[in-house]
């Protein structure tokens, strides 16, 4: 099969294990969890290990900055 | 106007009303579906009462005392015979009948489920998702339980026959049920081994009494619900059969009450505010007479609002209902009744229900009632919140003026002596305000209204305006008229962008039109064809400021959607500038005064040199330079093709084009405006459509059909690049009938000839306008204006001159019209270059008849599109709007909308703004350039001085008009300057 995380169009989804950093991301933006643009668990390009109320920290190119970087939560 | 004290709103809350709260805030009850008696007063206790508020002026509200015009009016109510289904909830009264029981009124839902589905609805409501889907999901589980969970109550399945009818669908025990256990105690002919049952069998089987047994088979006694299932199971039969079973609106009723709170929580209602029962009205409540004012005709006769109407409808059915029950009317009356109850109340909420006929007026128009009232483009919400008519405005037909800035806009004089500005007579502009209302309502800087401390408001009219004047004093409003320098808000449709809505300063101007500065129509996408504009004068003071600093156009010349300038020189200025700088022409002193006469350059620099008769002359490019910044340094090359360096403010060579100083992206314009500021690029954008205007009437610039015209031998070479075409065509032709015409990968044989003759055409056609081209001289207007990029295009150009080329449908060449072929002039299936739309003729030449027709065919696609385009885009726009408008940029830098989601985490990446930021694909953000210009600032005087002072304002809120000897009040005396 395919793996589509492999595929050039798709950005690197990278999972934040450590609830610190997702502490920091929040603190970063003055935002709580649920604020965050959401993902859907069954969403291809994330790692098999994410879970409903974990973060991905996503890292994609643009058109106006080199790398822009988007971090959203993982929902069922 | 009298000082409020704002309030803040803490929140509102929405939910459902108690029967009770209506009595409680009912002014009265409305009994008679009577309106006005003979003498035209309102009859009591009915639907005009008076204690619901009066529209008639001079009559009292008996309710709150006042007068019409200040009484808001009051609810009344009507108490209903019978309780009917509320419309608007018909559907959630439906998901609830559904999920709870029908004995004890509790959710059928376990302890677990239950508490999933309140976890599941308090992360949608944190998460910000739709709370109906948890319930829509909660409903469809809860409807799977065949019982009861709590009273072990079988559920009947719940049918809804829309809009407001609900039946129980329940399986009852079948008429002929002893037939049925007859037939299946029978011996199965077709099996030898079944001997059938004997009814001691069946009773044994099923532990019903013998003689019970044949009690029931006799059809004596009909078995109750465990013994026919017992016998069901035993024979192997069905003995039910489905039966209807209509819940009227006061069963509903009554189940909803014993709905506990609790259940209705897990389904996300609140039952403290919305118990499910006050979905079931009781009573109607009646809304104000205010809400629906009744209208006197000329023949005096009264016209009843449609609600009142569909009240009288309501009170009147109430009443036969009443009347009807109390005779003790037969059931099936009273439910025909109730029906005809349910309808009105139904009607009079929302009257455009599917499967409901519409209620009617006599004259059969459907009546407008509460929900026609708020939906649509002419509904209270997109109708009269989001967009209403306003006062202070006018609207006219534009016609440009070159002579204006384009900060300014032309305000014909009867404009400006009807719309007012305010102004607070003080101890320093008493004077003044007494000379305007000394100059009376007609006169141009006069005044129309005056308003007095006390708040009395005062006409001015030519009679008493000088005895007015006199008693102006401070602390007096005086409504002036617009005069110049006056901050305006312009505005053209469609407001696609935000350029569409700009500030202008006002210049008082004779005749009937706005006028407008040519270099402001790209923003407002406006020309003189008849296009007609709005104006809105500002009333306070903020909103005055506010357009002076943000929406001032010379504000608005950078375009937030491609970073570069919106507003520069167009068309005329372009051809201008290009006959002005193209081949560097030279002027005498008096020429180029001439030329520089309309700017502020009075003053002409040192001569570029002396011409062969002694006297001094000028050349184009240092008149332009003239214009620029003196310190501008600019590499950029030009739409005409040659490279344009200015070094110290000094064009030194390159061609002045819409590269340079075009609308849309003009370099010059654009550095101007970054490096320097928008007041010098809008004195820049000014003085070069002067300084165009005057150079191209200098030149003198026209276009005629002879421009278009090449040399006879030119003609020769196009037609033999036509035949060469015709010739390759018809290899092709006879390639594809024998059979040998190779297909492109992808492409059928048929697809693939079209292909190739398309493509071979239009190269004819471009080697026609190469030939065309290479016979045009450069100073050709038309060449001119296509290579500065002024108007029209090479292409243009070559259909004039050349060929007109192949016309196209859809894309393809053109194939409609007769069976296999376009017109009866052609054989069937003539593959050929002109039995297909090719236009070999030159607009100059003419078309032939049938070219003609093909051109019009083409034509008409493009109409066709460009309507189809502007109503689906208008839409899209529309909805683009709506998904769009609440997202804002934090100050974090981040993109949120108003529930704090973010939506980006840095604006567009970046975080940078467009109009801020000098880039592009192919131009990276120039940090040396950047870093050069601070550094050397950074050595000066002038910049230390700055930076020690703190940053410098610049001074873009100066009016135009601001300085001395400006005030045209004052000068009315004088008659003329002339």
């Amino acid at each position: 099969m395919v793996n589509v995380t492999d595929h050039e169009l798709v950005p690197d989804h990278e999972l934040l294990d450590d609830p610190e950093a997702v502490e920091e991301v929040l603190a970063e933006y003055n935002v709580s969890k649920t604020d965050l643009p959401r993902i859907k668990r069954t969403d291809p390009a994330l790692p098999d290990e994410a879970e409903p109320g974990d973060v991905v920290k996503i890292v994609r190119e643009s058109r106006t900055t080199d790398q822009a970087i988007v971090y959203r939560l993982v929902i069922s | 106007m009298s000082m409020q004290t704002p309030k803040q709103l803490g929140g509102i809350s929405f939910g459902l009303m108690d029967p009770e709260t209506y009595r409680d805030m009912s002014a009265t009850k409305v009994i008679t579906a009577d309106t006005y008696d003979d003498d035209g007063y309102p009859i009591d206790m009915g639907l005009m009462d008076p204690r619901l508020g009066v529209i008639d002026p001079g009559l009292e509200c008996r309710t709150c005392g006042s007068h019409s015009g200040s009484c808001n009016g009051h609810f009344g109510h009507i108490e209903l015979a019978a309780p009917v289904i509320h419309v608007g909830f018909t559907k959630l009264i439906r998901r609830l009948l559904r999920s709870t029981c029908r004995e004890c009124g509790r959710l059928a839902l376990e302890e677990h489920e239950r508490e999933e589905f309140s976890d599941r609805y308090e992360r949608a409501r944190e998460l910000g998702d739709d709370q109906t889907d948890v319930l829509k999901a909660a409903v469809r589980q809860a409807r799977k339980a065949s019982t009861c969970p709590f009273c072990g109550e079988p559920q009947a399945d719940i049918k809804h026959e829309k809009p407001t009818t609900y039946y129980e669908v329940q399986d009852v025990l079948s008429g002929e049920y002893s037939e049925r256990i007859a037939e299946a105690m029978q011996p199965d002919p077709d099996d030898e081994d079944d001997t059938g049952t004997t009814p001691s069998e069946l009773a044994d089987e099923t532990g019903i009494a013998l003689d019970r047994i044949n009690d029931i088979m006799a059809g004596e006694f009909r078995p109750r619900d465990e013994d026919r299932r017992a016998i069901e199971r035993a024979l192997d039969v069905d003995l039910t059969e489905e039966d209807m079973n209509k819940l009227m609106p006061s069963d509903v009723r009554d189940w909803f009450e014993d709905i506990p709170d609790g259940d209705l929580e897990v389904l996300g209602i609140d039952a403290e505010n919305s118990r499910p029962e006050w979905m079931i009205l009781t009573v109607l409540p009646v809304p104000p007479v205010t809400t629906r004012p009744s209208i006197t005709l000329d023949n005096g006769q009264r016209s009843e609002d449609d609600l009142t109407h569909k009240l009288v409808d309501i009170i009147r059915i109430n009443q036969r209902f009443m009347e009807n029950r109390e005779a003790g009317a037969p059931q099936l009356i009273i439910e025909d009744l109730w029906e005809l109850l349910q309808y009105h109340v139904t009607t009079f909420i929302d009257n455009e229900i599917s499967g409901t006929p519409p209620a009617r007026h006599r004259s059969g128009r459907p009546l407008k009632t509460l929900s026609q009232r708020l939906k649509g483009k002419e509904g209270r919400f997109r109708g009269s919140l989001s967009g209403k008519r306003v006062n202070f405005s006018a609207r006219t037909v534009i016609s440009p003026d070159p002579t204006l800035s384009l900060n300014e806009v032309g305000v014909p004089d009867r404009v400006a002596t009807e719309m007012t500005q305010t102004l607070n007579v003080t101890e320093r502009n008493v004077e003044e305000a007494r000379q305007y209302v000394h100059n009376g309502p007609e006169a141009h800087p006069g005044a129309n209204y005056v308003r007095r401390p006390d708040g009395r408001r005062l006409k001015v009219t030519e009679k008493n305006c000088e005895e007015l004047a006199e008693k102006v004093e401070e602390g007096w409003e005086v409504n002036r008229h617009l005069i110049d320098g006056d901050i305006v808000i312009f505005n053209r449709q469609p407001s696609l962008h935000r350029m569409s809505i700009m500030a202008h300063e006002v210049v008082v101007m004779p005749y009937k039109t706005f006028r407008l500065n040519t270099t402001v129509c790209p923003p407002y996408n406006a020309d003189f064809d008849g296009d007609e504009m709005n104006m809105h004068a500002l009333q306070n003071e903020e909103a005055r400021a506010e357009a002076r600093v943000l929406m001032r156009v010379q504000e608005q010349i950078l375009s937030p959607r491609f970073g570069e300038n919106i507003i520069g020189a167009i068309q005329d200025h372009i051809s201008g500038t290009y006959l002005l700088t193209h081949t560097n022409p030279e002027f005498t002193e008096t020429q180029a005064l001439d030329l520089l006469r309309a700017t502020r350059v009075d003053e002409l620099p040192e001569p570029d040199g002396i011409d062969d008769d002694g006297t001094e002359y000028w050349t184009g490019r240092s008149l332009f330079s003239e214009l620029l910044p003196d310190d501008l340094e600019l590499e950029f090359t030009s739409s005409t093709g040659d490279d344009v360096v200015i070094e110290n403010g000094q064009l030194v060579e390159g061609t002045i084009d819409e590269d340079a100083v075009g609308a849309f992206g003009g370099d010059v314009v654009d550095t101007i405006t970054k490096v320097y500021s928008e007041t010098r690029a809008r004195v820049f954008i000014n003085e070069v459509a002067a300084l165009a205007m005057r150079a191209i009437m200098h030149f003198g610039f026209s276009i005629g059909i002879d421009d278009e015209s090449i040399p006879p031998e030119a003609e020769e070479q196009v037609d033999e690049a036509i035949d060469n075409a015709y010739d390759h065509i018809e290899e092709l032709i006879e390639t594809y009938e024998a059979g040998e015409l190779e297909s492109l990968p992808g492409r059928t044989v048929d697809e693939t000839l079209e292909m190739k003759i398309m493509q071979t055409l239009g190269k004819a056609r471009d080697s026609a306008g190469e030939i065309a081209d290479q016979h045009f001289g450069d100073d050709n207007p038309a060449v001119v204006m296509a290579r500065s990029g002024a108007r029209g295009s090479m292409l243009n150009l070559t259909q004039m001159a050349g060929c007109v080329g192949q016309q196209a449908v859809r894309g393809e060449r053109i194939n409609r019209g007769y069976e296999d072929r376009t017109l009866s002039h052609y054989q069937p299936n003539d593959l050929s270059a002109e039995a297909h739309g090719f236009v070999e003729n030159s607009y100059r030449a003419g078309l032939t008849p049938r070219e003609f027709f093909f051109h019009a065919m083409g034509g008409r696609e493009g109409l066709v599109d460009t309507a189809v385009r502007t109503s689906k885009s208008g839409y899209l726009q529309r909805r683009l709007i709506n998904a769009l408008s609440e997202l804002e940029a934090q100050y974090d830098g981040s993109v949120r909308d108003t529930s704090g989601t973010v939506v980006q985490f840095e604006f567009g990446e970046d975080g940078t703004s467009p109009i801020k930021v000098s880039s592009s694909e192919d131009n990276d953000i120039e940090v040396d350039r950047i870093a050069d210009r601070v550094l050397t600032a950074e050595f000066e005087d002038d910049a230390e001085k700055e930076e020690f002072l703190g940053r410098k304002q610049r001074p873009t809120n100066i009016s135009e008009h601001a300085g001395p000897g400006l005030n045209k009040a004052q000068g009315l005396g004088v008659d003329s300057d002339d």
